[in-house]
């Protein structure tokens, strides 16, 4: 904002000083150094609003997360609200039940953090590396693709088809990422498979 | 089974949530109503209840001097039209001139702020302004619409500001709002102002959404929210509010350009208004001045905090 004196000089007019505020100008100059030092001890927090995408269907209704401290300034921040986006064009701020209960989803005990597996014959989940979970994968789909790929059907016509595994891929992703999975699991052959790229 | 009363859905609605409104025009005679009570209300129970009594009775003076006041002098269809076809502001703030109406609006509102109570230097400056010649008073006002207020006429031009804030919102108040277009986020899509603060509004059919508030003619225009309105950028953005509040007023602090707009979360108090909260939440901004970040709204009643 332009804050350069009047050519009229309505300062000598008046015959006042710089009056600083509009506060101070109208005379209540008092009412805001009494602000002022009422407000000293008092400090700011900080919230931030972050868009993303409930991770639940296919639908991918827009969500604001809102959370406690600052990341700019390097503070650790904690999830404590989110509800739907009313800016979003799918949703418009409207949640189903289970996008309406994400927080306790975020906060939940047993949310999967990291890879486990149960081994056959074993009762309980173990935690394994990203490299032992992505090798294991790898060595299970390749075995599993070697014994009952589909190269041809009866009347000899190639097929391609790989029946004996399925394919579940996230909704909350953008074009991009659903065009690759859908690129990389469909050129595999299988058949079995669902992700965003579907809607 | 379909009965003859059945209601007819509306096609373009079906199955999906209707968009919020691009904008929402004021109502001259409940709007200045609806901030008096408010400023009376905050008064109340805030530190600054002497100032708040004062800008309340200012608001009461709006809302009375409206009654038997000529209509103002609305802009041409051309005007209308070409402002339309430039993507510009339907009312021209540079074109605006001191007419009858706006004369009379003007000295309406200085009588009706004479009875009330105030300090000597509110009295003085209104004193000055009722004795201003035409001439002086029309330089006033062009410096009131381009958002240039001189440091040491600050209660004079308050005082013009309250009047023009009238006679734009009476304004307004006859525009067509579906003809209204976006000019950028932090601009009136009715007379080119600044916005106030931005309200998260709670209305049936926009629930959430987020509405600017300009400082002049009180128009409501939708942004979305998680954006600075002032650079728009969408990065970085903190919401700063006092500790322990209820988190009803928060600071939109941007770090792309270091400036600040309050945002009120109207859905969670429907009593909130853009122009009393503004005031009343002064010791935010005074927190706010020990940051980097500078206050980017305009309120002709806290400028220069």
């Amino acid at each position: 904002m332009n804050m350069e004196l009047s050519r009229r000089g309505f300062l000598k007019a008046a015959g006042v000083g710089v009056a600083g505020t509009t506060l101070g100008a109208f005379g209540f100059a008092d009412l805001e150094a009494a602000q002022a030092a009422a407000i000293r001890p008092f400090k700011l927090t900080n919230t931030m609003e972050t868009r993303n995408t409930c991770p639940y269907c296919s639908v991918a209704c827009g969500i604001i997360m809102y959370s406690k401290g600052d990341l700019r300034k390097g503070e650790m921040a904690e999830i404590i609200h989110i509800e739907g986006d009313a800016d979003h064009p799918t949703n418009r701020g409207t949640l189903c039940p289970k996008g309406a209960a994400l927080k306790d989803f975020v906060k939940a005990d047993t949310r999967l953090k990291y890879p486990m597996v149960r081994k056959p014959g074993s009762d309980r989940f173990e935690r394994v590396s990203w490299d032992q979970a992505l090798d294991r994968i790898a060595r299970l789909m390749k075995d599993d693709r070697d014994a009952n790929f589909i190269a041809t059907n009866k009347a000899g016509v190639p097929v391609n088809r790989w029946t004996t595994v399925g394919f579940l891929a996230a909704s909350a992703t953008t074009n991009e990422t659903a065009y690759l999975t859908y690129k990389v699991v469909r050129s595999t052959g299988i058949v079995a498979f669902d992700n965003q790229a579907r809607v | 089974m379909t009965s003859p009363n059945f209601p007819t859905p509306n096609a373009a609605s079906e199955g999906r949530v209707p968009a919020p409104p691009f904008v929402r025009l004021p109502d001259p005679g409940s709007l200045f109503e609806g901030r008096r009570q408010r400023l009376e209300t905050l008064a109340q129970t805030s530190g600054l209840a002497p100032y708040l009594h004062f800008v309340a009775g200012l608001a009461e003076a709006q809302r009375r001097i409206q009654d038997g006041l000529p209509e103002p002098k609305q802009p041409l269809p051309e005007a209308l039209a070409r402002a339309h076809e430039f993507g510009m502001p339907p009312l021209d703030r540079t074109r605006i001139e001191v007419d009858a109406t706006l004369s009379e609006t003007l000295t309406r509102l200085f009588d009706a702020a004479l009875p009330l109570s105030k300090p000597t230097e509110a009295q003085a400056a209104l004193e000055r302004v009722r004795g201003m010649t035409a001439e002086v008073l029309a330089e006033i006002v062009r410096s009131v619409l381009a958002d240039s207020i001189p440091a040491d006429a600050i209660a004079e031009h308050a005082y013009v500001a309250a009047g023009l804030q009238v006679h734009f919102t009476r304004l307004v108040a006859k525009l067509e709002a579906e003809k209204l277009v976006r000019l950028g986020d932090s601009i009136c899509p009715s007379c080119g102002g600044p916005p106030t603060s931005t309200l998260v509004v709670g209305w049936i059919g926009a629930e959430g959404a987020r509405y600017c508030s300009c400082s002049l003619c009180s128009t409501l225009w939708n942004v979305v929210r998680v954006k600075c309105i002032l650079c728009s950028s969408t990065k970085g953005i903190g919401y700063k509010e006092i500790e322990g509040g209820p988190g009803t007023v928060k600071a939109e602090c941007c770090d792309n350009c270091r400036g600040y707009v309050k945002i009120l979360y109207q859905h969670k108090d429907a009593a909130l208004d853009p122009v009393a909260d503004d005031i009343a939440s002064l010791g935010l901004d005074l927190l706010l001045q020990k940051t980097e970040y500078r206050r980017g709204s305009f309120n002709p009643f806290l400028l220069r905090v």
